[in-house]
């Protein structure tokens, strides 16, 4: 490898793992608390790790079923790269690896953190983030490694001469189909795991809350280990696959966009490809710095614990933004300012957008007190409000989307337009910088269920009220980190769908030129080089233009399918609740020494029922997201294709701010009433904000985080085929 | 009859002979035993040796005897109507408050001191009718009042409890209603601020029926049971406590309105 750069993205890779194994050792040592503590914490993790068996079980057909349509593809049909079979299931493996790795950490971790609020508030967060950090690092080493290694690989493997830029552009869209594997795994973890926390969480209260009168986390209730595993479920393992998919599809992306847009140089093609790895393994070393900087004082407040996590956050961006200068000023990037001005948009986006959510999202400010304010006036008014603001919410992540997006273009591309292919790649880049401090973002969201669980721990083991409060300190923290990680999560989506639609193109033109055609005929008698076509070529070859119906029909096609794909997972919400509260009454009635307290309840069984349950229901809405591309390649071409996925990125996007934004504004509507506002607990305010915030949790925690796969499942299965459309399409 | 206890059962009322101690019987009460029946209660433990021409506690000797698997009875009803008005506050022994899912708390008589702050008080009636009630009197006063048979409104005996009504209780025109639960605070502000002008009237109806059930979380000093000869007060933990001596049940307490 000519590019030294380039091997900052191994070692960072490498640093990720060790810093990773470090934590995990860290948390191991610690003191895992009473004999109660321990037998509660036990149930959790068996619970965690009999959803990810089921999980992976259903995981290894569908994998093997599509590995071998794929390989089919590749070495049958010839329209598929021949190493797709194998870049599939490695992103599915790892991806999966992670998340296993995230659960094992998180579900161990919480009954240490239990433990240690027993004694210390600072010894208890640190023991909570650093093993937040665990799956922060897992999932940003894995990812890097994974790029890193098929980088090197199809280098080594794929033939050309030096200086042969085609070679770059085949060698990056071929490790792009990575991403197929991590989107498929992250849409069994994502969809799967969000049907499986919202179905556990909500058969549990219904049952236990409203007719059994069990408080939350009671240990009589059945459902209360399932319930504490769905945390995990949807954000660890949820949130740690939705990530790991977006960091390598931004990566990977921005590397293809970098091959397509110096294809005419070759002596800077190799730098812009090196780029976004560099930058992204900066990222990671910096993060792991941030993650030391975590740290808090005893009786800290809310206000305390969050300038600590910001500091941690903040430090890494604000190194990263410095160090991502170094390492373009040595990889001797031309347009250095350019791209890392494309680098700091990206990143500020990225912090624009999470702080958008918690305004919104947070009791501190006005938007959420509206809704608090309004449920004095029942569940109807408490519902309107929270639709409202949800609505609203949607108006700043998208002008900073928007507005990040469109600096970075112009950045990029050195402030013309014409620079298409440039200003892309400074859109790819963007993604890149917004996630370069995923190893620390990602460890704030995972501490987030280590922190709830802990809280359930401590609960159910009966610890006093000064471990309660501190333990209830560190779950109030996380609610906050949860929701701007959701946010961050729906940011990132959209920059890297973006960025996957571009490359898009780059796939098209790969799939031309093995098909024979050399030449696009471009009408007026004019026609280019395949392989020389621009950006603009290929929409005038195309006729990717508003004016043809089939792109407008195509955008349509793809608003409805986000609001489909919607509607089944909050449906799916409702069903796989029923069964959990089947379940649950079925203990009740069979057993009386449950509720008395006298004989303790089947929780595995309630986890068992719910995970089949989940994963029963993902099944349709998985299906659309794998089809929808497939179907409408074949039948409306590549216009059609482009118009499904703008179409799907739009609508998705802002529907899962709205979804994520709303349901998190109900939620601490609820918890602000609960502080004592508007009447408290009981008041007939309170009734309302619970209605409220019981519509809100498929919102938040299924849907809205369903779409980001969403968007960009459907993005990479059109790249991945893109042979297939252009060989098979009807127009 | 001394492995018998009898208990007085306020919602609903009832006189219950049971071979249940009292934790028990709260379970079993509201709990049920095979079929969940949501159940909150409040029940008195009565003088195992009460006994009077009203009841017939000849049924208790001979029916409150251990099932044929060896299991205690559960419950003989003596009584389900006018029960509260037929045995004496003498007679009555503890005070048990029980949640939805069937936990406990124990209340033990305590000295009755009356307090000449605040002005204003709120009281919730269980027995024999319902009602939320804002008067000027303090508790004592309040039920030698409402048993005064002189009254158009009166009832013969009346268990009920205080609530809190925080800076309304001193200020019901501007006083911040904070974390107060109350529907229709507006209503309650209007009643309070004629009991502050109105010399002839010393209580005021707020709600007909309080349909949330006991409000636990607002229960201010305690519960009392009163009539024109007797009174007996129950003093009611402190919040501090609640959480950390009773949490369990606290914890429970607390969800009892929600339904």
């Amino acid at each position: 490898m000519n590019e030294f750069v380039f091997w900052i993205t191994p070692i960072a890779a490498v640093t990720a793992m060790v810093y990773a194994w470090i934590f995990y050792q860290e948390m191991s040592r610690q003191d895992q608390g009473s004999d109660i503590m321990q037998e509660i914490g036990a149930h959790v993790r068996r619970g965690a790790m009999a959803y990810l068996g089921q999980q992976y079980k259903v995981m290894f057909v569908v994998f093997a079923i599509l590995t071998a349509v794929f390989w089919a593809l590749a070495y049958q049909f010839d329209v598929q790269s021949t190493w797709l079979p194998y870049t599939f299931v490695c992103g599915g493996f790892f991806s999966a690896l992670a998340g296993y790795f995230g659960m094992r950490t998180a579900t161990q971790a919480s009954t240490r953190t239990a433990a240690a609020a027993r004694e210390s508030l600072p010894n208890a967060l640190r023991i909570a983030f650093r093993s937040g950090a665990v799956m922060g690092l897992v999932v940003v080493g894995l990812g890097l490694g994974n790029i890193a290694f098929w980088f090197i690989l199809a280098n080594m493997v794929i033939p050309g001469e030096a200086g042969d830029t085609q070679r770059m552009v085949l060698i990056t869209t071929t490790i792009l189909t990575f991403g197929m594997g991590a989107s498929l795994q992250a849409m069994f973890a994502r969809v799967g795991g969000g049907i499986f926390t919202k179905a556990a969480d909500v058969g549990a209260d219904l049952v236990g809350k409203v007719e059994s009168g069990i408080p939350e986390d009671d240990p009589r209730n059945p459902a209360v280990i399932a319930d504490n595993v769905g945390d995990n479920v949807g954000d660890v393992a949820g949130m740690g696959a939705d990530l790991f998919e977006s960091y390598c599809g931004a990566v990977l992306a921005a590397s293809a966009l970098g091959a397509a847009a110096y294809i005419t140089q070759p002596a800077l093609q190799m730098k812009a490809v090196v780029a976004p790895m560099a930058i992204a393994g900066i990222g990671v070393l910096l993060s792991i710095v941030g993650v030391y900087l975590v740290k808090t004082k005893e009786g800290a407040d809310q206000k305390d614990l969050l300038e600590s996590l910001a500091r941690g956050i903040n430090a890494s961006a604000a190194m990263i933004v410095v160090a991502a200068a170094l390492v373009l000023w040595l990889l001797g990037m031309p347009n250095l300012w350019g791209i890392w001005g494309a680098m700091v948009a990206g990143l500020v986006t990225g912090l624009i957008v999470g702080r958008s959510t918690e305004y919104y999202t947070s009791p501190s400010y006005s938007p959420t007190r509206q809704i608090a304010n309004q449920a004095e006036g029942g569940a109807a008014t408490t519902i309107i409000a929270g639709i409202g603001v949800g609505m609203l919410s949607t108006a700043i992540p998208v002008l900073a989307v928007g507005t990040g997006t469109l600096l970075a273009f112009l950045f990029a591309s050195g402030f013309d337009v014409s620079q298409m292919n440039l200003g892309l790649y400074g859109i790819a880049i963007a993604a890149v910088g917004m996630l370069s401090t995923l190893g620390i973002t990602l460890a704030s969201d995972a501490y987030g269920p280590i922190a709830d669980n802990a809280g359930g721990n401590a609960e159910m083991s009966g610890l006093g009220p000064e471990v309660r409060a501190r333990t209830d300190a560190l779950d109030a923290l996380g609610n906050t980190t949860a929701a701007t990680g959701k946010g961050f999560a729906i940011g990132s989506a959209a920059l890297t769908a973006l960025a996957l639609i571009a490359s898009y193109v780059e796939m098209i033109r790969i799939a031309l030129i093995k098909s024979g055609v050399e030449m696009l005929e471009l009408g007026h008698q004019l026609s280019v080089p395949t392989i020389e076509a621009s950006l603009i070529d290929f929409m005038s070859y195309y006729q990717v233009t508003l004016l043809n119906p089939i792109v407008l029909v195509a955008i349509l096609i793809g608003a409805m399918i986000a609001f489909t794909f919607s509607g089944l997972t909050v449906q799916a919400v409702g069903r796989a609740a029923v069964l959990m509260v089947e379940e649950v009454r079925r203990q009740f009635r069979e057993d009386p020494g449950i509720l008395k307290g006298t004989s303790q309840p089947d929780y595995e069984r309630c986890v068992a029922i719910s995970t089949v349950g989940a994963q029963r229901e993902m099944i349709l809405p998985a299906l659309i997201a794998v089809a929808a591309p497939v179907i409408m390649g074949l039948v409306l071409g590549v216009a059609g294709v482009i118009g499904l996925l703008i179409g799907g990125l739009s609508s998705g996007f802002v529907l899962a701010v709205f979804l994520a934004n709303s349901g998190g504004a109900w939620d601490n509507a609820k918890k602000y009433i609960e502080a004592g506002h508007h009447g408290g607990k009981n008041s007939r305010a309170h009734r309302a904000a619970v209605i409220g915030d019981t519509v809100g949790d498929p919102f938040k925690d299924t849907s809205g985080p369903s779409l980001n796969i969403l968007i960009k499942l459907m993005s990479i299965v059109a790249i991945i085929m893109a042979g297939v459309t252009v060989t098979y399409s009807l127009i | 009859m001394s492995d018998k206890h009898l208990y007085l059962s306020l919602i609903p009322q009832a006189l219950i002979a049971s071979m249940l101690e009292p934790k028990d019987f709260g379970s079993y009460y509201a709990v049920g035993t095979q079929v969940h029946v949501q159940g909150e209660s409040i029940f008195f433990e009565v003088d195992p040796e009460f006994r009077s021409p009203d009841f017939p506690f000849h049924l208790a000797d001979e029916r409150c005897m251990p099932k044929a698997n060896g299991q205690p009875k559960n419950s003989v009803y003596l009584g389900i109507y006018h029960v509260l008005s037929r045995i004496p506050i003498s007679a009555l022994g503890n005070l048990y408050l029980v949640t939805n899912d069937g936990k406990t708390l124990t209340l033990t008589r305590g000295e009755y001191q009356p307090r000449v702050e605040p002005k204003l008080h709120l009281y919730q009636e269980f027995c024999p009718i319902n009602p939320m009630v804002a008067s000027r009197l303090e508790p004592r006063d309040f039920a030698t009042s409402i048993t005064d048979s002189t009254h158009p409104v009166h009832v013969p005996r009346i268990v009920f409890s205080e609530l809190r009504l925080g800076d309304l209780a001193h200020d019901p025109k501007n006083g911040s209603v904070d974390d107060i639960p109350y529907s229709n605070i507006t209503h309650l502000r209007d009643i309070l601020q004629e009991l502050q002008v109105r010399e002839d009237k010393a209580s005021k109806l707020v709600l007909k029926q309080v349909k949330e059930g006991v409000l636990y979380r607002m229960v201010e000093g305690g519960f009392y049971v009163g009539d024109q000869d007797d009174f007996a007060f129950y003093p009611y933990p402190s919040l501090a406590d609640l959480e950390d001596q009773y949490r369990s049940w606290w914890r429970s307490a607390q969800l009892s309105a929600l339904d």
